[in-house]
């Protein structure tokens, strides 16, 4: 057994699926050794695999396994863990785990509880950042409580106007209203809506941004108020608002405007205290004004993409901060070479995006220069309908940003998966697109392609 | 963080590492009942300058003891032909999961929750049941504590307890086998 000088020597990973087994990776290079829990439907994952010691810790519904908080603290106990990385979704942005983390003496790998609380309810974090220097999208400061309420403040604005959920994310308890007679239905439907996917049916309203481009910002902070951006991430291929593919950097940031908005990020980022790795979220119009959108107070699913372009190690930095080291980097030694581009592969059918669960019969991962494949998949795994669909995610860094895309398509092409349907077909058929070759892209990006592919397939 | 929030005792033998400048008798004496209580089969203690090893054999029967080095994980992952790997690591529940397979002919009772394995309600009294007892759907059969709440474990059958798959003091994870029953 090797010496281990650092302060954790071993991590819980609260969380299943290729960001298990990604953070697993860096635990080994570290010299951390790992504890994977899973539901009993994940015996077989290769995060249970790879770990040092694993735990079932309830069946396959999520709100016994993954979201079972006093399974996994009696796990953590039981294996005596230093800390416990939350991966993302599940409980990564629960201030309540964290504060439970805390309670135990288990380091929670991310951010105060507090920072976690005040980011998660979006109006407050929108007011909150404003107040911290970042602009934000013209709109009604709390959630709208009428309906007159909220067509005075709509004329305000001036439309079209979106209405979102206070608690929201991943696009539900969304609608764009284009006119005064929509709003009265669109308030009502976001609400329900909201009210049952977050058990709060608060909405708020705000001005909607036609064709903007959903731009992040990567921050890193430590526990004695250093704090750094990695540069931008380019988010706009989105299907009703959950992310399909992501590039770094993004084809319309100039350096200025990169370090417009990552002063901006780091400097809100100090004043809020953050700590650990994060994620600034904002929309960028057309004439270049950027507004912030929210933050997420986790490690982030297409994360590889800004560690392929500044050689840096997110999770490794996570580890770090939460051990209490200091960030050991200034804003001068951000590095960017080349561009790197994600595809998120889901067990899904292409055309149609149902899912698509069921036994992988063969399985060939790509490989050659520049190319990344994070999983926990492979031949014979049976992929099971309880959790999101994404299998994989297919990274590729080259010098350019037209090299990077020959490089994903033959990447694209020698991925072979079997037995399932995956989006891999639907992601060669976006690398020849004329529109998405020339950077042109938006969030309506996606609208655009399948309306042009579906007239198509019509024509045939 | 506060320090003096109530420890487990697992937590406090990681604590007890840290200002300790020398082994102590007495200390050696709370790790061994550590080890005891916890129905650890291994137990390694660093500090500056020392390390203790503490190894009970009466839980042989356990593979890979918990803290072991695993043994070096096989075959790349991407390619792996078998479809139900093996776990290279420890994984709490194999060896009752494999004893229990075997026992086909038994009416299994899982443990519903991940945590400790009690037979008796406290140290001193006597277990809930042993082998040849009759259990009905409300006997309860054992404690398993998790996150320091006593949860009682009722038979759901009814027969002759035949098997008992875990030792007590042993951790449990969510559906290992813990009685075989007899009806």
């Amino acid at each position: 057994m090797a010496f281990n000088p650092r302060k954790f020597k071993k991590i819980l990973i609260a969380n299943r699926g290729e960001i298990a087994c990604r953070i697993i990776w860096t635990c080994k290079e570290m010299g951390i050794k790992t504890v994977a829990v899973h539901s009993d439907v994940d015996r077989d994952s290769l995060h249970v695999r790879f770990a040092d010691e694993a735990a079932c810790i309830g069946p396959a519904p999520s709100a016994q396994s993954y979201l079972n908080i006093p399974a996994i603290i009696s796990t953590a106990e039981i294996f005596n863990v230093d800390a416990i990385h939350p991966g993302y979704g599940f409980l990564a942005e629960s201030a309540y785990f964290a504060e439970i983390c805390d309670a135990c003496n288990i380091k929670f790998i991310g951010p105060p509880a507090r920072v976690i609380r005040l980011m998660g309810d979006k109006i407050e974090a929108r007011r909150v950042m404003h107040e911290a220097g970042l602009p934000i999208v013209p709109g009604s400061p709390d959630a709208v409580t009428s309906e007159e309420e909220g067509i005075k403040l709509a004329r305000e604005i001036g439309y079209p106007v979106i209405v979102k959920a206070s608690a929201g994310g991943g696009g539900r308890g969304m609608r764009i209203v284009r006119s005064e007679q929509e709003l009265g239905k669109a308030l009502e439907t976001a609400s329900t809506e909201a009210a049952a996917a977050f058990n709060d049916g608060s909405v708020y309203i705000e001005k909607y941004i036609e064709r903007p481009r959903h731009i992040e910002i990567q921050v890193l902070a430590d526990e004695f108020g250093e704090c750094i951006h990695l540069g931008e991430r380019e988010c706009s291929i989105q299907r009703r608002h959950q992310k399909l593919m992501e590039e770094a950097p993004s084809t319309v940031l100039t350096p200025e405007m990169r370090k417009t908005m990552g002063d901006a990020a780091v400097a809100a980022c100090k004043k809020l205290g953050y700590s650990s790795a994060g994620t600034c979220e904002f929309l960028l119009d057309v004439n270049g004004n950027f507004y912030f959108m929210e933050m997420n107070t986790r490690i982030q699913v297409e994360h590889p993409v800004t560690e392929m372009v500044t050689l840096a190690d997110i999770v490794r930095n996570q580890i770090r901060i939460a051990e209490g080291e200091p960030l050991g980097y200034t804003q001068d030694d951000l590095l960017i070479v080349g561009h790197a581009i994600e595809c998120r592969i889901n067990a899904e059918n292409p055309e149609t995006f149902a899912p698509s669960p069921g036994t992988i019969t063969a399985f060939n991962l790509p490989g050659g220069p520049g190319v990344r494949v994070d999983t926990f998949v492979y031949s014979g795994y049976q992929v099971t309908p309880f959790y999101d669909s994404m299998i994989a995610k297919v990274i590729v860094h080259a010098r350019t940003r037209e090299l990077a895309i020959a490089r994903m398509k033959r990447a694209l092409e020698a991925m072979v998966i079997e037995g399932i349907k995956t989006t891999v077909p639907l992601h060669l058929k976006i690398m020849d697109d004329p529109r998405f070759r020339a950077g042109d892209i938006g969030t309506d990006f996606m609208e655009y392609f399948l309306a042009k592919n579906g007239k198509k397939a019509a024509a045939q | 963080m506060s320090a003096d929030k109530e420890e487990t005792g697992a937590r406090r033998a990681r604590n007890a590492q840290r200002p300790a400048p020398s082994v102590n008798m007495e200390e050696l004496r709370e790790l061994i009942g550590l080890l005891r209580e916890n129905g650890l089969a291994e137990l390694e203690l660093e500090n500056e300058g020392f390390r203790v090893r503490l190894r009970r054999e009466s839980a042989a029967s356990e593979p890979a003891s918990h803290g072991a080095a695993p043994p070096p994980a096989p075959a790349p992952a991407a390619h792996a032909p078998a479809p139900t790997p093996a776990h290279p690591g420890t994984h709490l529940g194999t060896q009752a999961t494999t004893a229990a397979a075997q026992d086909q002919d038994l009416h299994i009772i899982p443990s519903p929750i991940v945590g400790t394995f009690y037979r008796s309600p406290s140290p001193t009294a006597d277990p809930f049941v042993k082998i040849g007892s009759n259990v009905g759907p409300e006997s309860v059969v054992c404690i398993i504590e998790a996150m320091k709440l006593m949860n009682e474990i009722q038979a759901e059958a009814t027969g002759e307890v035949v098997k008992i798959y875990v030792e007590n003091g042993q951790p449990v994870e969510y559906g290992q086998p813990l009685f075989g029953i007899r009806s």
